[in-house]
């Protein structure tokens, strides 16, 4: 969506910026403005697509709210409003321990994603070594290789590690993509030279380097990533179901696969422990945005 | 990329999509792959060394394990080690060698390396000689149970380890019987636990494995009375003469009927169908009455419609499913379904398919289908056969009104509908593995612990709770079983249904190493049976594949 | 610096790669040990095999099916909402929603609609009896319409995603090439064929690789939908199934699950390399 210009320092400028964006969109170009029975069939086109957009989520979240002897009545209808589906799925369903396990996970494997991605990318930015235009195509490689060909042997390595139903094991083989190495190495070129020349000058080391100057610069960049990485891993589905059996040791993907398998005697309460999976998306995408959308774009938009 | 980077790319790119394209479909199943030598053999008709016939008895002298077995852990005895390799095997790779299958056709293939020396002992009296200031025992527990059956699991676990101070169990649910197996058969040792639950369809995976302790060598070396254990139960559990595992939630599938529909077209609601016949019977009534869409739901399930069901129906006809004493007297080499009892046994159901008596639920991956067929509001099938273990839940769940204009009083529970007019079942359900290597400690208290659990009150409790047949028969006198036995005899169905039927091999039911991935295949033969293929065809070919499974299946294990 | 990174992809990516080439001649135990040797024509006759082939052509299938479908409804819903209209910001959000889900959640959502029992489709009477396979024997149990309802929740679940992507991708073309056109006497439609289309063209090319690789790597829809299809033709086990499902004839039997996935790489592969020949220059990686 456009930004539009706002004078951030003027009091009370928020409504005055609006009606200034409001204005300024008002002044369409002729070819620009829709009305009268065109825009009445845009409208009506844009109802209809919504509604089946939507249809999903909507019976999912009216049948979560629902009693168990009510869910299966009239299900497009809202009605009967309890909470207690939500209580029973969190410790019964145990989706308590599923968030947890998921968000451990997902925030570790982040974080770690992005310190190794930073790490590589600078090596193979500022740093010259001998094997460089080999590791850089052995990087280019992996990113052929599609991740669901390796969770044969990973299974295999992380159960001679004894990994399995652990957080290592969910950890561990996602800290480090060849995308992140890249995305932050073209962020780092992108950086003047002399800042690093300069920075080498006054005895800062490579992680200093990293520390005091480039993330902040690269910040936003570093951001989209981060919430990439996020996602990715809690979202993901195959590899938690491959190494994890305990019901303890559960992501929450993995729980809402079990969830259904012991559940369709309670179809709410497998309804509403999947509206208590996707909540945390939803909020952290709500708040995250800008990111998510630089982040796409990133690869997109760029020639 | 530079260009040579990219014609290298390009040229790899194009010998892969030749490797894959090129190559014309062999019309061969991926089990065959890199199989050298000719298609499964014809079936042999000379009996294996160690075989046991059809209409063999199974004797129970109160001992379950022969007294040849050695318990001192050292090799076995000849007798007893009655698991002889199979001793037909497709060639495998190419020339014989020491690090592959043996080329020469007909010669076994030589011993893995790691080739069990000798069944784990069961040390009883480590409990006892453990010193008590050493604290509890801990042992870990992976069960599979979920919901009212978790719950119950639990609190007999609670009950057990406020009961005594030398044993503490942890539970670990492993959420289902897949996910359980998968996850045993990964770990390293030092990740199993203590004590396993794996599903009746694993004993010969088990038994291969050797990574557990018998059972039957605990009862023997304790001198356990198993007078008062279900004996077909624990039949079950046996195999080449061993008592691997102790049973503990034993289910078979019942009829699930709509006793309302019954009414409505003119049946008796307390006599439900026995044979196929009266099945079809009941279902023409029921369909021309318009008291129901269908008459019965079928499914293609593997542990049910597509897979159990038949082994069930099998062992009720009292027809081997495989060779080899159905495999409990040596390891099974082939399955013997393709018989003609079998064509007619499944050209009848069929039959009431295409004319429209009997639907098809499709794959039933939660066993739940069957059930919702019945409860569907528009085009409700009256009857349905599905597993006894979901008796508590359906109760509790219609009682709950999830189903609108459906209670619990309106379900009738009757015994499975089959070939012969004896209602009988073969035991399913899962059992308890002690894990060997884990301690002596340890192993005493797991089976001190299963001890419990198969103690008349425990299945007393569980069974009145969960709706799954009693192990011990002493827990039917009991309460809180006997109450519900006698307040609702439709929980007496599954447990009356076990008791009958003869203790011959071919009525205990199966033994076979890939059994799961054989009722994959029988599913898939039964998908194509109710979609109308002939029934021989569809059984030859499932025989085939399933042959190919058991080959592959002896070649690798 | 290199040595994190590089410790982490050698032993999770590039190990597993050489070492599944290694274990798709093999056989193993049940418990995966005791691999042997079975020949290094085992990956040809995996892949001449019938369970392959079958499984192959129905990724391909699926991807035939996701990938168009997807890209056409997401330049559909950007083009439709990108004009001023008083609320679009409402609907933009809409379409954009479904990229918070996860496969999952989604797969779960539309579960919730297309059982033909507790289904919410299958209880609407009018839209049974237009189509009566959505009750029996249900849309995920008829080998026919299996496939495509799997794909109908795969292409939702993407179309937050590329509704967010081409709407970004139209915002980047400048007002003026339309000012322009409209001073020249272009109506709508040509505008959009002549000016849009092209210039959004990396972002649509970036949006049919990201497409077709999920596509060609799904797996959580078809565990949670319909575990491999409906016997008895499996419509909807693809390679990624056939590896890890459940319901896969080779389950547990490592040899064989490495070969596939093994000729899985070597297919996306292929992939990859049609789509960098085809969109040649427009998407690198620096």
């Amino acid at each position: 969506m456009a930004d539009a210009p706002v004078a951030a320092d003027v009091p009370g400028a928020d409504r005055a910026g609006a009606r200034l964006a409001v204005a300024e969109r008002l002044t369409l170009a002729p070819y620009e403005r829709v009305g009268g029975l065109r825009a009445a069939g845009r409208y009506v086109l844009l109802v209809v697509i919504a509604t089946v957009v939507l249809l999903p989520i909507y019976t999912t979240v009216v049948g979560a709210f629902k009693p168990r002897n009510r869910v299966l009545h009239n299900m497009l209808v809202p009605g009967y409003f309890t909470l207690d589906t939500f209580r029973d799925a969190w410790t019964q369903g145990n989706l308590g321990r599923y968030l947890l396990n998921s968000l451990i996970v997902a925030t570790v494997a982040t974080a770690g994603q992005l310190i190794t991605a930073l790490f590589s990318a600078y090596a193979f930015a500022y740093l010259d070594f001998p094997a460089r235009r080999v590791m850089f195509a052995v990087f280019l490689a992996t990113l052929l290789v599609p991740a669901e060909a390796t969770y044969v042997v990973n299974r295999r390595t992380v159960d001679g590690l004894g990994w399995l139903n652990s957080y290592q094991g969910l950890i561990v083989p996602t800290l480090a993509t060849a995308f992140g190495t890249f995305l932050m190495r073209q962020v780092l070129l992108s950086l003047p030279r002399d800042l690093r020349d300069a920075a080498r000058i006054d005895g800062v080391g490579h992680v200093g380097f990293l520390r005091h100057v480039a993330v902040p610069l690269v910040r936003p960049t570093l951001g989209a990533l981060g919430l990439f990485g996020f996602l990715g891993t809690w979202n993901a589905y195959l590899w938690p179901r491959l190494i994890t059996t305990d019901d303890e040791m559960n992501t929450v993907q993995a729980g809402l696969a079990d969830l259904r398998a012991q559940g369709l005697d309670s179809p709410n309460l497998v309804m509403a422990g999947t509206v208590i999976a996707a909540l945390p998306i939803v909020v952290i995408l709500l708040l995250f945005q800008k990111q998510l959308i630089r982040g796409l774009t990133a690869g997109a938009v760029k020639g | 990329m530079t260009t040579q980077t990219t014609t290298a790319v390009r040229g790899g790119v194009f010998a892969v999509a030749a490797l894959v394209a090129a190559g014309c479909a062999s019309g061969d199943s991926i089990l065959n792959a890199g199989n050298d030598g000719t298609r499964p053999p014809t079936p042999r008709t000379t009996a294996a060394p160690g075989a046991v016939g059809p209409g063999t008895t199974l004797s129970l002298t109160g001992r379950a394990v022969p007294t040849t077995i050695d318990l001192t852990g050292a090799a076995p005895s000849p007798a007893a080690a009655t698991m002889p390799l199979a001793a037909t095997t497709i060639p495998l790779g190419g020339p014989s060698g020491p690090s592959g299958f043996a080329g020469a056709a007909g010669s076994a293939r030589p011993l893995p390396a790691t080739a069990p020396v000798g069944y784990a002992p069961c040390p009883v009296s480590a409990l006892d000689e453990r010193d008590p200031a050493a604290g509890p025992v801990r042992i870990t527990f992976w069960h599979t149970m979920t919901n009212v059956l978790e719950e119950s699991l639990v609190a007999l676990t609670d009950a057990y380890n406020a009961s005594q101070d030398r044993v503490v169990v942890e539970l670990s649910n492993q959420n289902g019987y897949e996910q359980v197996i998968d996850t045993y058969f990964q770990s390293g040792h030092a990740d199993r636990p203590h004590l396993v639950q794996m599903p009746d369809y694993m004993v010969q995976q088990m038994a291969d494995a050797n990574t557990v302790v018998p059972i039957g060598a605990c009862i023997q070396t304790e001198n356990y009375d198993i007078s008062a254990l279900l004996p077909r139960a624990l039949l079950q559990y046996q195999t080449g003469g061993v008592q691997w595992s102790m049973p503990f939630n034993v289910s078979n599938p019942v009829l699930y009927y709509n006793r309302v529909m019954f009414e409505e077209a003119g049946l008796d609601p307390d006599d439900p169908p026995l044979t196929l016949e009266e099945l079809r019977e009941f279902s023409e009534a029921l369909v021309d009455s318009g008291a129901a869409t269908f008459g019965w739901a079928v499914d293609t399930g593997i542990d049910s419609g597509g897979g159990w069901f038949l082994e069930q129906w099998f062992a009720r006809a009292g027809l081997p499913y495989s060779d080899n004493g159905n495999g409990r007297g040596a390891r099974s080499t082939e399955v013997l379904f393709n018989v003609p009892e079998a064509v007619d046994m499944l050209g009848f159901v069929q039959e009431m398919v295409l004319d429209g008596l009997a639907v098809n639920v499709g794959d039933n991956p939660g066993a739940q289908d069957v059930l919702l067929k019945l409860a569907d509001p528009e085009q409700p099938a009256a009857m349905g056969i599905t597993t006894s273990a979901g008796l508590g839940t359906v109760m509790t769940v219609l009682d709950g009104g999830l189903i609108p204009g459906l209670t619990s009083d309106d379900i009738g529970i009757g015994p499975m509908p089959g070939p012969t007019d004896t209602p009988s079942a073969i035991v399913g359900g899962a059992s308890l593995y002690i894990v060997r290597d884990k301690g002596d400690a340890e192993s005493a208290a797991a089976w001190d612990y299963i001890k419990y659990l198969i103690s008349a009150e425990s299945q007393s409790e569980w069974a009145a709770t969960t709706g799954y047949v009693p192990v011990n028969v002493d827990a039917v006198e009991l309460d809180p079983l006997a109450a519900t036995y006698a307040a609702d005899p439709r929980f007496r169905v599954a447990y009356d249904q076990v008791l009958a039927g003869a203790d011959d091999f071919a009525s205990v039911g199966p033994v076979l190493g890939p059994m799961r991935e054989i009722r994959s295949v029988t599913a898939q033969m039964m998908a194509h049976i109710y979609d109308g293929t002939a029934v021989e065809d569809a059984l030859a070919a499932a025989t085939e594949q399933a042959n190919l499974l058991i080959i592959d299946y002896a070649n690798r294990n | 610096m290199l040595a994190p990174s590089a410790a982490v992809l050698g032993a999770f990516v590039v190990y597993p790669m050489v070492n599944a080439v290694w274990l798709g001649h093999q056989r193993c135990d049940s418990q995966g040990a005791n691999c042997r040797s079975n020949g290094w024509d085992q990956y040809v006759d995996v892949a001449r095999s019938n369970e392959f082939r079958q499984a192959l052509f129905t990724t391909i299938k699926f991807a035939a099916i996701t990938v168009p479908i997807g890209l056409a409804l997401g330049i559909a819903l950007a083009a439709l909402a990108d004009k001023y209209l008083r609320g679009i910001g409402i609907f933009r959000a809409i379409f954009s929603s479904t990229v918070a889900t996860s496969v999952a959640v989604s797969a779960l959502m539309w579960y919730f609609l297309l059982h033909p029992s507790v289904g919410v489709l299958s209880n609407i009477g009018w839209l049974q009896e237009l189509f009566p396979v959505i009750k029996t024997p249900g849309l995920l149990q008829d080998s026919g319409t299996a496939l495509a309802s799997v794909a109908v929740s795969s292409i939702w679940a993407g179309l937050g995603f590329t509704f967010i992507l081409i709407t970004a991708g139209l915002q980047g073309i400048p007002k003026e090439l339309h000012e322009a056109a409209v001073v020249d006497g272009a109506g709508g439609t040509v505008r959009f064929l002549r000016i849009t289309l092209p210039l959004l063209g990396p972002t649509l090319i970036f949006v049919v690789v990201v497409l077709t690789t999920r596509a060609f790597q799904v797996y959580g829809e078809i565990d949670l939908l319909t575990q491999g299809g409906p016997r008895p033709y499996n419509s909807t086990t693809t390679l990624t199934y056939l590896t890890y499902g459940q319901s896969s004839v080779i389950r547990g039997n490592d040899g064989l699950q490495a070969a596939v996935a093994v000729l899985l790489f070597a297919v996306l592969l292929v992939l990859s390399a049609a789509q960098l020949l085809v969109g040649g220059r427009r998407v690198h990686y620096g």
